[in-house]
């Protein structure tokens, strides 16, 4: 008797607090509640957030802090009874995987005065479903002080990566946990065309020190010197800059320029407050929060750069160096983004130990072929090279439905996901480990 | 209906009364909704093939057909091994020391010893590499003076090391419950036969303690083997639980390894926990006969004294060095690649006083009525399995246990996709309250207060309970006066993990925290510890937490001593 | 049990356990008080006390798990005092037994002789003989768990015999058994001390289990020795009320020592010996009562009382009536014979009081 009393009182217990949640939720949504999903720091959304309710009285900005995996997720799993209005972060390919699950919905901005491309790359969704209002620019950040401590040079351009010297001292964030690293190593392929493009980001790979699964993990290694150098997107390093840390930030001569969007969700609770949000980001008001030291991304807007706040930020509509290089091609990019994902996981990521002792193995045979050549020795060194270089999958493998299915999970025969990913593994394992005996035999003709 | 349906129920159930049959269905009926059926909605993947619909076994083909997997699985099993080993290293000298002997430091063991667990998501990582990294403190000191480094955090080992650090308290924890429930002529006849020392400890006083310490030692190895977020912080990949994670969480990819290595995970807990359990099988370890006692407290002479502190000393600055360095970060400037930081500063917790009031509520909240849930539903398990014959007990166990090699992220996306289609009067979506993420809590949390239950039930003799009843006590009303005050020690033992490991816990709550007005302080260092000026606040927020957790946790220990006086006294 | 093993007897050398002047207290509450008594070697000795006298405590302060402020251990020569419990050779058994829960009977007894590293065949051997003693042989892979309260109670006797200790003490070995095995357990006790000859201590509540088994006795009471002597002594000759109390059914009579008589309540008086101190107080046994029934005459000396029976007692060959006197409630037992009615509860009887057998005792 006495037990049920209290369960019952247990029961209303809650059931109060539920109806005391529930009210309380109303009465935000009345006083023009936007609620946005986003992957961005407090150093980022705070002032934004402070300057958008300034500039809409009456508006309040929700911001959720979710990493971009994790917001894609929720936004999935939700959709029958969304509560959220906007989505908001730095990498396409999300934007890309809930556009194609219906979760947004198109927007074409009044804001004007933003041009169609950043560098190489469009701005905007071209169907509108997500609206780029900032773009960054990949590059190399560098702790000061390992460098002096290693007596290591400050690197210029990507290709110094792959010299010994640099051997076990950089990182960057995996593609398949970063989407801006993903951008970068498509650019790679797609620039430099994909065998000399996975060779490039092979030999790379070999000389880094790790391979993260969080694109933080670069920046915070970097400056807590763990690290030497980072592959980092600039805010990361300009930021870092400006915290204080004993760090530097450069862009190579050719780098890639990334948007940074937001989306409006399908079925938003506050349609009208997510457009005043796309609307207040696109203005100059909007875009020149950009330029405080805590948020340091590049305006999408040209004409924000002649204020005196962006002094010191690189230009991308004057400096066809940013960015401009390559041409970009977003259907290619979209439809092998898993595929691409997977091969790096597989070939370098998880097998980065062997990967490592074979370009170890290189580097020391050539130090030692630079003392006392032998012929011999260059060609072993070379097939070392070639063997690590070697992919499993041509291009027109990569782009075939077969391999694509693979990963989308679709219902036709056809291989599955781990299979493919198996063979990958294998066959990059394998040919690390022979890569690594011909180097130690090049090595060893030049004693 | 009742009347009819109870008997036969009670037949099937093998002789169990009514309460402990309803007790018993209540507490599936919970397993169910709030673990096995999100779990399950989100886990069916593993056993679909390609593009959804149908049931097939291929992908666990795959898994063991892929030597990724197989490396990951044996990786695991060393790691999960070798941490049980180096976590009962640091922890039998605690428990041993604090147990025999008259010593003031018994309760600031018994405090600092639980905040290993206390581990704040991303800042402790931070502090960990800054102190023990390749270029961390000791290894830059070691390269001046000696032009050494220790790979401490690297590789397997290296998880090994850090796994043991954060998850010793478990074994500290049950072993010290279990020595402190002994009988005293237990030990006492083995003295007068002439065994004394380590001799006596190994032969006598350890395997006693076994039940505590098998608990212990479960949980690690199964914590472990579970465990991503370590690995992943050190950037061991190769490993089951981080494969499955980093699986799950990629975004875009239809693929369905992730779910089955989590099935893997689960299957591989649940059986390592029925051996640990057929290791205490056909034991009697129930020695609370006169309600314990434990160890005769000896005084230390002053050469074992200096030597019992050094030990102590030695263990705690080693286990408690990742809070030391995190302290030293939430008051430095900056520290980037030197032994200390350049300067010291308050301004982070100035940063993060204001916000954090709220935070603490809740998490305080969360974490106390997720443990409060915890231990009720621990000690009502417990007692099914170990008193009644009610078939099919053993599976509520392993029920509960499974909740620990659920990675927490699945969790959080089975509960949206449960919860989040309920709509509340008024609109709300059940699971944007609060309370759902207080029952995730409360889920993942579950199986630490139920190994401490266990163990601590396990310990009571059966005799007490029948003396009870004998006494016309009702079942119930026995377990209230007689069987809870006995399993006070392990009742709290459990309270304190999952109420610390709640606290900390940030994967799932993650993907069920709505607004911040509702988060606890773990979302709110994830949010600062996304940017680098985020750093020195999320560490002053890291500190609030350990030292809030480890406040709770002494009060309650001060409490459960008070009352323990008290009752005492009466007896 | 009957038989003691030739070798265990010949191996253990009767010794001596002195306790020397020994106090030991808890904060402010003293449990022993300058306590002194000598066992001798091969004797049964009994501690004998109400719960809480101390008879516990000086136990085990003899076999070293409790510590004295002050005074001295010795067994036989040796100073034990300030020596470890496993320094000493003294075998404890304990109330509740203490067998462990995790070992076998087997694996039990042969604790003490693997922690003395005697060779693993000597271990098995004395292991057989001990189990054979006490007749559990067949119970040897058993868990302690599975055995009975008397099987118990003989593996921790065995257990502690094997070790051979030179003194074997016993904490209420017969508390957790029921009436019918006590008795049958004492009296194997008695007959394994005496063929053992080894020195025994043996701690009870229990007058009668301390007079059958043991040869002397000490009786306790807060924490001080009231009087060792043979059972017989301490019936015949107790040294105060306590005493007297304690052990028999004591009537205590009310009323003073006035000079040379005792003063009753009610105004009768009896002669007192010589040198009888005077707060002592007169107690007389109730086999030393007589209940007078008829006509008789007092027998010389005789006291007569006169009283009202309030309750009456069957105690088989004998009836104990409580009569109620003006020197207070008194108890006198009567033998039953066929011939005599026995007394109704209200008959009004006469009591004769024996001089000779009163004892004056004081507190």
């Amino acid at each position: 008797m006495i037990r049920r009393r209290r369960l019952l009182l247990g029961a209303q217990f809650v059931l109060s607090m539920l109806g005391a949640m529930s009210v309380s939720a109303i009465a935000h949504a009345q006083t023009g509640k936007v609620t946005v999903v986003t992957s961005f720091s407090k150093d980022v959304t705070t002032p934004i957030k402070t300057a958008f309710e300034k500039a809409n009285p009456g508006a309040t900005l929700d911001v959720q802090n979710r990493n971009t995996n994790a917001g894609v997720k929720y936004l999935q799993e939700t959709k029958s009874n969304n509560q959220v209005d906007l989505f908001w972060a730095s990498a396409p390919d999300a934007f890309e995987v809930l556009k194609s699950s219906q979760l947004l919905q198109a927007y074409k901005p009044k804001a004007t005065g933003i041009p169609e491309k950043v560098g190489s790359y469009p701005i905007n969704d071209p169907q509108g479903y997500y609206i780029g209002f900032a773009a960054s620019g990949y590059g190399i950040m560098w702790n000061t002080r390992y460098m002096q401590a290693k007596k290591l040079p400050e690197p210029k351009e990507w290709d110094d990566l792959l010299k010994p010297v640099y051997f076990d001292h950089t990182a960057i964030a995996a593609p398949s946990r970063s989407g801006t690293t993903h951008l970068t190593v498509e650019t790679i392929l797609q620039g430099e065309g994909w065998e000399k493009g996975w060779r490039t980001l092979r030999l790379m790979a070999g000389n880094f020190r790790q391979i993260t699964e969080r694109s933080f993990g670069v920046p915070e290694g970097v400056n807590s010197g763990q690290f030497g150098l980072g592959i980092v997107i600039d805010f990361f390093g300009f930021s870092s800059e400006a915290s204080g840390f004993p760090v530097k930030f450069a862009y190579p001569t050719v780098t890639t320029l990334v948007p940074a969007n937001v989306a409006i969700v399908a079925n938003a609770p506050n349609t009208a407050g997510a457009q005043a949000f796309v609307e207040f980001l696109l203005s100059p008001t909007g875009q020149e929060v950009l330029l405080e030291p805590g948020i340091r991304r590049l305006p999408v807007n040209p004409a924000v750069y002649d204020k005196p706040a962006a002094k010191g930020l690189p230009n991308p509509f004057k400096d066809k160096t940013l960015g401009a290089r390559v041409k970009f091609d977003v259907d290619v990019s979209e439809k092998r983004t898993a595929a691409v994902d997977s091969l790096y996981d597989q070939t370098i990521t998880f097998q980065h130990e062997a990967l490592k002792a074979a370009t170890k193995a290189v580097h020391d045979a050539e130090a030692k072929l630079a003392k006392k050549d032998n012929a011999r020795g260059r060609a072993l060194v070379k097939e070392a090279r070639d063997l690590i270089a070697a992919m499993p999958v041509t291009e027109a493998e990569v782009a075939s439905d077969a391999i694509a299915k693979a990963f989308t999970g679709s219902k036709q025969p056809g291989a599955r996901q781990a299979e493919l990913e198996q063979q990958w593994a294998a066959f990059a394992k394998t040919n690390y480990a022979k890569a690594k005996d011909k180097a130690e035999e090049a090595g060893k003709l030049a004693r | 209906m009742q009347a009819s349906v109870l008997p036969r129920l009670r037949r099937a159930a093998g002789s169990a009364t009514a309460g402990q049959i309803v007790a018993a269905l209540a507490i599936a009926a919970f397993l169910l909704l709030f673990l096995v059926l999100p779990v399950a909605q989100v886990m069916i993947a593993a056993f679909q093939p390609r593009g959804g619909g149908g049931f097939t076994l291929v992908n666990f083909v795959d898994f063991f057909n892929t030597d990724l997997f197989m490396r990951s699985f044996w990786n695991s099993l060393y790691v999960s091994g070798m941490a049980v080993l180096v976590a009962s290293v640091i922890s039998l000298p605690l428990a041993y020391i604090t147990a025999r002997f008259e010593f003031r430091g018994a309760l600031l063991i018994q405090t600092l010893g639980v905040i290993p667990l206390i581990m704040p998501p991303f800042v402790g990582a931070v502090s960990m590499q800054l102190l023990f990294g390749r270029n961390g403190t000791i290894n830059l000191l070691l390269q001046d003076y000696f032009d050494i480094t220790i790979p401490f955090m690297e590789g397997l080992n290296g998880v090994v090391l850090v796994q043991a650090i954060h998850y010793f308290p478990f074994i500290l924890i049950n072993l010290s419950t279990a020595l402190a429930n002994i009988d005293r002529s237990m030990e006492e006849a083995a003295q007068s036969l002439g065994s004394s020392g380590l001799r006596l400890f190994r032969r006598i006083v350890f395997p006693l303690a076994m039940p505590g310490y098998i608990a212990g030692a479960a949980l690690v190895f199964i914590k472990v083997f579970d465990d991503l977020a370590t690995p992943l912080l050190l950037n061991v990949k190769d490993m089951l639980a981080p494969q499955a994670y980093l699986r799950v969480t990629s975004i875009g990819i239809a693929d369905p390894m992730g779910y089955v290595i989590s099935v893997v995970l689960i299957v591989f807990s649940l059986l390592s926990m029925s051996v640990s359990s057929l290791a205490l099988r056909g034991r009697d370890y129930a020695t609370t006969q006169r309600g314990g006692g434990g160890l005769d407290r000896r005084r230390l002479s002053p050469v074992q004294a200096v030597l019992a502190y050094g030990i102590v000393v030695f263990i705690l600055l080693l286990v408690l060095s990742p809070h030391i360095a995190l302290t030293l970060l939430s008051f430095a400037t900056v520290w980037s690649f030197s032994p200390l930081p350049d300067s010291f500063t308050l301004a982070h917790y100035g940063r993060v006083f204001a916000e954090s009031a709220g935070y603490m509520k809740n998490t305080v909240l969360y974490a106390g009525l997720a443990a409060g849930i915890d231990i009720v539903l621990g000690i009502a398990i417990a007692y099914l399995v170990l008193r009644t014959k009610m078939i099919g007990r053993q599976w509520l166990d392993y029920g509960a246990m499974a909740a620990l090699a659920v990675p927490g992220v699945v969790l959080g996306i089975g509960y949206l996709r449960s919860f989040y289609d309920i709509t509340l009067p008024g609109g709300v979506p059940l699971a944007t309250l609060w309370i759902v993420i207080v029952l995730a809590l409360a889920v993942r949390r579950l199986p630490y207060a139920l190994r401490a239950c266990t163990a601590a039930l396990q310990q009571v003799s059966v005799a007490l309970e029948e003396a009870g009843e004998n006494l016309g006590a009702t079942k119930l009303r026995v377990i209230r006066r007689i069987v809870v005050p006995l399993m006070t020690g392990g009742i709290l033992a459990g309270f304190v993990t999952s109420f610390a490991t709640a606290a900390v816990e940030l994967s799932a709550t993650l993907m069920l925290v709505q607004s911040n007005a509702d988060a606890p302080l773990t979302y709110g260092l994830y949010v600062f510890m996304q940017s680098p000026a985020g750093r020195g606040p999320g560490a002053a927020l890291g500190i609030i937490a350990v030292i809030l957790v480890a406040g709770c946790t002494l009060v309650s220990h001060l409490l459960i001593e008070r009352h323990r006086r008290r009752s005492g006294a009466t007896r | 049990m009957s038989l003691a093993d030739s070798s265990l007897a010949k191996a253990i050398q009767p010794v001596s356990v002195t306790v020397d002047r020994v106090s030991l207290s808890y904060g402010n509450h003293a449990v022993l008080k300058d306590v002194s008594l000598q066992v001798q070697p091969g004797e049964f000795f009994a501690f004998l006390g109400p719960s809480g006298c101390g008879k516990t405590t000086l136990l085990r302060l003899i076999a070293g798990f409790a510590h004295a402020q002050d005074g001295r251990i010795l067994i036989g020569e040796r100073d034990v005092t300030d020596l470890r419990p496993w320094q000493r050779d003294v075998g404890l058994v304990f109330q509740n037994y203490a067998l462990w829960p995790h070992m076998t009977v087997a694996q039990n007894v042969a604790f003490g002789l693997e922690e003395r590293r005697l060779p693993s065949a000597e271990v098995r051997k004395r292991v057989g003989d001990m189990l054979d003693l006490v007749g559990l042989s067949a119970l040897a892979d058993r868990r302690p768990s599975q055995l009975s309260g008397g099987q118990q109670q003989r593996v921790a006797l065995a257990r502690t015999l094997a070790v051979r200790p030179r003194v074997l003490l016993l904490d209420e070995p017969l508390s957790n058994l029921d009436a019918k095995m006590r008795v049958q357990v004492r009296r194997e006790l008695r007959d394994l001390q005496r063929s053992l000859g080894i020195t025994a201590i043996f701690v009870t509540h229990d007058q009668e289990e301390a007079n059958t088994v043991c040869d002397r006795i000490a009786v306790m009471n807060s924490g001080v020795v009231q009087q060792v002597a043979t059972p017989m002594e301490l019936f015949s000759r107790p040294a105060n009320l306590f005493v007297a109390n304690f052990l028999g059914t004591a009537n205590i009579l009310a009323g003073q020592v006035d000079g040379v008589v005792y003063r009753l309540a009610g105004g009768t008086v009896m002669p007192v010996p010589a040198g009888t101190q005077p707060g002592s107080k007169l107690v007389l046994r109730s086999q030393d009562i007589l209940l007078v029934t008829g006509n008789s005459e007092p027998a010389a000396g005789g006291i007569r009382l006169s009283g009202q029976v309030r309750d009456r007692e069957f105690l088989g060959n004998t009836m104990r009536y409580t009569v109620g006197t003006a020197a207070g409630d008194l108890q006198v037992d009567v033998l039953i014979t066929v011939t005599a009615m026995p007394q109704s509860i209200g008959d009004a009887v006469e009591l004769e009081l024996t001089p000779q057998r009163a004892l004056y005792l004081t507190h």
